[in-house]
């Protein structure tokens, strides 16, 4: 189980039945075996898998919907998505990786996943939080076993947070959390400042907590 | 931990000065003195010791005096920080290959887009040539690329969007080809619009020293240039700036067909 790296920008998953692959459309570049894709209504986890409609309207509405497909049967598929940079994520199941939507490429069909109002997490802040971040107020949670494929501009690398260390990010450059983390919006310059320089460092996301966040060696959204 | 992946970093295993593992993109150094960055470059930081790492405009920083003698261009002034403290940061760059390089007592051009950080060790100021800085001094600084960089040694003649830089050698001179040539030659240079391949302006480097290019990149626009531009027009005349007015009218034309 799991994706398996062929380069830097496309992974290799395996798909048989039970263990269903869904991918974000149109990122299929090869398949063998006998492998067939159908569309899956309403993003992340709609119809049979995970959510339900009351999740997929949501999702539809709040503009975290990225079409997805389900890839079923016996074979291999390849992956990957307008040549970013893919990084494979396996998680064990003990806490849920909070990433964008858009990021998603691909994921094992058995997680189960969410949108959540980024209010729920730290109220008013985290509105605001994903107003100034790009990223809307609404983002993707996966949970459960498995393995995910998150598409990023200039590679993915990983830092460690927890008590005794705290990490500033650049907004533009987060691409997902795993862990009990709490992210803050922290302004360095007064907010005229941060609006009128545009991407500055006026703006930072302050992590704290238990957990590891996942970060882009770029500035640039996808 | 909660899951694999990446192997997470921390200030323990992050290096002091180096590309992250495995990661050509992205660059990590360990602050002790004041760095300048590029505004936008900066993509993480670890403060140490619970302590904070200060990212000041130069108009707004304390250490005015040192911004003013290390930092000698008023058009790209905007465009950078100073940062402060002790800690880690990270740098990126648009997912471009990110180099260190030590400068010696000497003295290297690279393009302004390019630089991502320099510490005060150099001062900047800038080139003759548009869009690129210069670097003289000691110190270290970062530059980011398309593609790993190629040294090559003059006489060499370049693309000029493949450039990314030379050092020690004399500013290039501009070198236009044959055929272009012609079209001049020929008055004929109505019959010009239209006929560019994109390989007609090269730059000549001559002497001794290092040029540094990357795989070639689509030119950008530069905001530098048009404002360079415009602080030369305040030394035209009327008569001159109606020309210029009629220039840019017919070339809004051209490119409307």
């Amino acid at each position: 189980m799991g994706f398996t790296k062929v380069t830097s920008k496309v992974v290799l998953a395996e798909v048989r039945p039970g263990a269903e692959v869904l991918a974000r459309r149109g990122a299929m570049l090869a398949t063998t075996g006998r492998v067939a894709f159908s569309p899956v209504a309403g993003g992340p986890g709609g119809g049979a898998y995970g959510g339900g409609i009351a999740s997929a309207l949501a999702r539809g509405m709040q503009g975290e919907a990225v079409p997805l497909m389900v890839a079923e049967g016996t074979g291999t598929v390849h992956y990957g998505f307008r040549g970013h940079h893919v990084t494979v994520i396996d998680l064990d199941g003990s806490a849920p990786l909070s990433v964008e939507a858009d990021r998603l490429l691909a994921h094992d069909a058995s997680m189960s996943s969410s949108v959540v109002f980024l209010g729920q997490q730290g109220g008013l802040r985290g509105a605001v939080r994903g107003a100034v971040t790009g990223q809307g107020l609404f983002t993707t949670q996966l949970s459960g076993r498995g393995s995910v494929a998150v598409l990023s501009h200039g590679g993915t690398f990983a830092l460690r947070v927890d008590g005794s260390r705290q990490v500033v990010v650049d907004p533009q450059a987060y691409v997902a959390h795993v862990g009990n983390l709490r992210l803050d919006v922290a302004t360095a310059l007064s907010w005229r400042d941060a609006v009128g320089r545009g991407s500055g460092e006026g703006v930072q996301l302050k992590v704290s907590g238990e957990g590891t966040v996942y970060v882009q060696a770029s500035e640039e959204k996808l | 931990m909660t899951s694999t992946g990446p192997q997470p970093l921390d200030p323990q295993t992050l290096p002091d000065h180096d590309n992250l593992p495995d990661n050509p993109y992205a660059y990590c150094v360990r602050l002790t003195g004041p760095l300048f960055v590029q505004t936008g470059r900066m993509i993480a930081y670890y403060p140490a010791g619970g302590g904070t790492i200060r990212f000041e405009p130069l108009t707004v920083t304390s250490l005015t005096s040192m911004v003013a003698s290390h930092f000698s261009s008023p058009l790209y002034s905007r465009d950078w920080v100073v940062a402060t403290g002790q800690g880690h940061v990270l740098l990126g760059d648009r997912g471009y290959d990110i180099n260190s390089y030590d400068l010696d007592d000497g003295n290297l051009t690279v393009r302004a887009a390019n630089l991502l950080a320099f510490d005060a060790g150099l001062e900047l100021k800038e080139s003759i040539i548009p869009g690129f800085l210069t670097l003289i001094g000691t110190g270290k600084f970062l530059a980011s690329s398309s593609g790993p960089v190629i040294f090559v040694e003059p006489p060499v003649r370049v693309d000029p969007e493949a450039l990314v830089g030379w050092a020690d050698c004399p500013a290039p001179s501009q070198h236009f080809d044959a055929g272009w040539m012609g079209h001049f030659l020929g008055a004929a240079r109505g019959a010009l619009f239209g006929t560019r391949s994109g390989e007609e302006r090269q730059y000549d480097f001559t002497g001794a020293g290092t040029v540094l290019l990357q795989s070639s990149e689509r030119a950008l626009e530069d905001p530098h240039v048009l404002r360079r531009l415009e602080g030369e027009v305040d030394q035209l005349g009327d008569g001159q700036l109606r020309h210029l007015a009629g220039v840019i009218q017919s070339r809004l034309a051209q490119n409307q067909q």
